[in-house]
């Protein structure tokens, strides 16, 4: 990818919300503010999602006897924060209801 | 708002799975699609609201593009957002640094300490666990966010996370629990405390936020979207008290020694009596009941709490990572017993010292005089306690306050401020002149509207602690000088209606100007004595400092001897019409005027000698005088002239008149001979000798006319003391004074060989007879 094309095609997630997968297995959903050459991603007015401990799935799934059984992760508010590109595992866009956001994927 | 949960009813609705299913992209596995809404920060007892569900969100996998894309930009290039800044980059938190990062895990660390919290206790222990809870309450009293003392509880958690609909629900296990696993007692004691608790922080925040003006900066209202029962009415947690309390008392339960068990039930007693007095609604008629029953129950706590056995697994630090929290992870707070009870204490004295505020005389001056006293408490109240005392005065609105603190100054049994003036109607044909009395009131009404946000200003800042209150001040006077400016013209309309109605001789000339420029110099008086009080200025500048003052109470001396002259006329004429009621009104009143002429004439006086006094020392070098290399005196001296700079009339002296006074035998380290031809006459020292006994005698006047006349009857004590420490300061000036005069009767040869047998000691705060009188200690080497 050229230059011109990477910052152009990055730009249109600048303000957009995005969904990052960390290494130790939690997801920052906030609004992209910044990025640069090692990946590194600031997002704005960020959430934490962090699933819960191992045995607490594994009760959810033996009581109720289905393997996908939902279980609640929890959440907070930790507003603007900077993910390092190289603890970056996944990246999501994540598109307004409406799906018309015009970015191209 | 619930911006930070994804309960049940959230991942129920969107199960992932549906979501990978509508946009086929990759699955976003448990991760629900909740749009982050942006407001912590917000007043958390705002009514919680539920959103309408926003519309799903589509999720697609750009982890690939976005690598290959952001590899492809160059060196220190950024995609940014246009009003992105690198300051605001600073402020965010980087994930996964430990340091920063207060969700961060070290490898095989558990999310959570595993603490059991309905396994039984003790009746030790939980002695213990509610000292502990004491201390966080006390260290968040203090400033610190309930995340680093309160909120580390493992109990506390547990009864507000998830977020209980009921008070049923608040419990220390969610769901059905199976009975041999029930609370038993102590627990049971535990969770009614612990509810209570969290109510009595529900309230405090309630009272401080509820006024309008607070900073952070001394008290942390946020709750970390934790809801502290705000909705919940006061009686229900008292009733889970009263429970506990007849559980214990009855003892057919659990066997506990009885002074354990008077020991717990001491800490409800206080906890029940603590939440009534910190209720906001409690009732005004009775607001001298709350305080002494929470004073009452202290003692037994503090006498009991070796019997404690602490119970450190009951709280923890890494709570902090369930928080919703835009910091870094900060250590716990930990404050001894000892200090925590202190605390208590003293809030507790402050509580009960804040409620005689009602039953002072309704004069704004005393309520002025309650509030410096109340500034002035040692140990500085709390912030809770201030609001308080706040809260409860500007309840009082029945007088109009500046109306009647205009008419302590300038109008004595004045036509102007006649009630019946008030009673008169306009003409019905609007072409006709209205009666002169009306307006009179239409003047004074304008005027008193136009000083109300002024008035707010001053008293908002009286309800500071001290250092705040210089710095607010500052910013005061700004607002008064303005309305002194306004005053002006009200004045010349007033003037022109008592010309027409031939009654000149009755009324003050430029009397609204007269009463704001009065306030606007007493402030500035105090804001020089909080400066010196605060150590803001250095030992070099004090000359100058005090030089300004002696300026500032030399013009309010001046401006009250008119009004006194005015309050001695009006009572000659008074009886001269055979108005002896009045004439006895006004001669009451004069008491005040004497009062605050005395005073200042004291402070003018004083502050002269102090000026005196600290230049000889500069001139014989006894002072020490840093080195300055990146500034000049002219520079330094609008520096602490600025606050004063804008003001009209102008209160600073321009700089060459400065240095006249206070060099005025040159530059302190080559000044001129005939400095020591007069150091050793007697004119010199006469001088400042006059100036210490003329402000002891003005003080001695104030204190003879009493806090009655002071208007400081309601805080009469801390009123005498402060007299007491001025007139104390008078004393100690004279004896250093002439301790210096000696040395220079010993220093034959020159400042030198004086440096050689005495050195000055300026004292700090706690060596003062009172705060703003720095009187430098001479003392023999």
């Amino acid at each position: 990818m050229e230059n011109a094309e990477a910052t152009a095609w990055l730009s249109q997630f600048v303000g957009k919300n995005l969904r990052i997968h960390t290494s130790d297995e939690r997801v920052f959903g906030g609004q992209m503010k910044c990025t640069d050459k090692d990946r590194n991603i600031i997002l704005a007015l960020a959430y934490e999602y962090r699933a819960p401990p191992e045995d607490v799935i594994r009760k959810a799934v033996e009581d109720s006897g289905n393997p996908s059984a939902p279980v609640t992760w929890s959440s907070r508010y930790v507003g603007l924060v900077v993910v390092p590109g190289g603890h970056i595992k996944k990246i999501e866009f994540e598109e307004n209801g409406t799906g018309k956001s015009g970015i191209i994927l | 708002m619930a911006e930070d949960q994804t309960g049940p009813a959230t991942a129920s609705e969107l199960p992932p799975d549906t979501i990978a299913a509508v946009d086929g992209a990759g699955p976003s596995r448990h991760v629900p699609a909740e749009p982050p809404r942006p407001s912590v920060g917000l007043p958390l007892r705002q009514q919680l609201k539920h959103q309408p569900a926003a519309p799903q969100a589509r999720v697609h996998d750009i982890t690939e593009k976005f690598t290959k894309a952001s590899s492809a930009l160059n060196v220190g290039q950024l995609v940014k957002d246009e009003f992105f800044t690198l300051f605001e980059s600073i402020g965010a938190l980087e994930i996964m640094d430990p340091k920063m990062d207060s969700g961060f895990l070290q490898p095989g660390e558990a999310l959570e300490d595993a603490c059991d919290t309905v396994a039984p206790l003790l009746p030790e222990e939980l002695i213990g666990i509610l000292d502990q809870l004491l201390c966080y309450e006390m260290a968040w009293h203090t400033g610190y966010p309930l995340s680093q003392t309160l909120f580390t509880s493992v109990y506390i958690d547990r009864l507000l996370w998830p977020e209980p609909r009921t008070l049923e629900q608040a419990q220390f296990y969610r769901g059905p629990i199976p009975d041999e696993r029930r609370p038993g007692l102590m627990l049971e004691v535990l969770r009614s405390y612990c509810l209570a608790l969290v109510k009595c922080c529900d309230f405090v925040i309630a009272k401080i936020t509820g006024r309008d003006y607070f900073e952070e900066e001394d008290f942390c209202t946020h709750t970390y979207s934790r809801v502290l029962f705000t909705q919940m009415p006061m009686d229900v947690f008292q009733r889970e008290l009263d429970a506990a309390i007849e559980r214990l008392q009855d003892g057919t339960e659990m066997e506990i020694d009885p002074t354990v068990r008077d020991a717990i039930i001491a800490r409800l007693n206080f906890r029940k009596d603590f939440l009534s007095a910190l209720d906001l609604e409690c009732s005004l008629d009775f607001i001298d009941r709350y305080w002494p029953p929470v004073i009452a129950n202290l003692d037994p706590i503090n006498t009991t709490h070796q019997l404690g056995k602490a119970v450190p697994g009951a709280f923890s630090f890494k709570i902090q990572r369930r928080l919703a929290s835009t910091v870094p992870p900060r250590p716990t707070v930990e404050l001894d017993f000892s200090d925590a009870f202190s605390k208590l204490k003293q809030l507790c004295t402050d509580g009960e010292e804040a409620v005689r505020v009602m039953s002072l005389d309704p004069d704004p001056l005393e309520y002025q005089s309650f509030l410096w006293a109340f500034a002035s408490r040692k140990p500085t109240p709390l912030p809770y306690s201030r609001s308080y005392l706040c809260t409860l005065l500007f309840q009082e609105s029945s007088v109009s306050i500046p109306l009647s603190d205009l008419k302590s100054l300038v109008f004595p049994c004045s036509t102007i401020l006649d009630p019946s003036n008030w009673a008169l109607s306009p003409p019905r044909n609007p072409m006709m002149p209205k009666p002169h009395r009306l307006r009179l009131a239409h003047l004074i009404d304008e005027f008193v509207e136009r000083a109300g946000q002024a008035y707010l200003d001053f008293w908002t800042a009286l309800g500071q602690n001290r250092c705040r209150l210089r710095r607010m001040l500052n910013h005061v006077i700004i607002g008064w000088d303005q309305l002194q400016h306004d005053a002006g013209f009200v004045d010349d309309d007033l003037m022109r209606v008592v010309g027409e109605m031939g009654i000149q001789d009755q009324v003050i000339p430029f009397p609204l100007t007269t009463w704001t420029y009065h306030k606007k110099l007493w402030m500035i008086e105090k804001i020089v004595l909080l400066g010196f009080e605060q150590d803001i200025y250095l030992p070099d500048e004090y000359a100058g400092m005090y030089l300004f003052l002696s300026s500032v109470s030399r013009r309010r001396n001046a401006l009250l001897q008119t009004v006194l002259d005015h309050f001695h006329d009006r009572r000659s004429a008074l009886l001269h019409s055979d108005a002896h009621a009045d004439a006895q009104e006004v001669q009451d009143g004069a008491q005040y005027i004497t009062s605050l002429l005395h005073e200042a004439s004291g402070i003018r006086d004083l502050s002269l000698a102090l000026s005196g006094f600290y230049t000889t020392l500069l001139y014989l070098r006894l002072i020490p005088r840093p080195t300055r290399p990146f500034s000049t005196p002219q520079l330094r001296d609008e520096l602490r002239m600025k606050p004063f700079l804008t003001l009209t009339p102008q209160e600073m002296f321009p700089f060459p008149d400065l240095q006249a006074q206070i060099l005025p035998y040159g530059a302190y380290d080559a000044p001129d001979s005939r400095l020591w031809e007069d150091l050793r006459g007697e004119e010199y020292w006469r001088d400042i000798e006059g100036h210490i006994k003329g402000a002891k005698e003005a003080f001695a006047q104030v204190k003879k006319l009493g806090a009655k006349a002071a208007r400081a009857g309601g805080v009469e004590g801390a009123w005498g003391k402060e007299v007491q420490g001025v007139l104390a300061s008078c004393v100690a000036l004279g004896v250093e004074v002439a301790g210096v005069r000696r040395a220079v009767g010993w220093g034959e040869g020159g400042e030198g060989e004086v440096r050689t047998k005495v050195k000055v000691e300026i004292p700090g705060e706690g060596g003062r007879y009172s705060g703003g009188w720095v009187v430098g200690r001479v003392g023999r080497l």
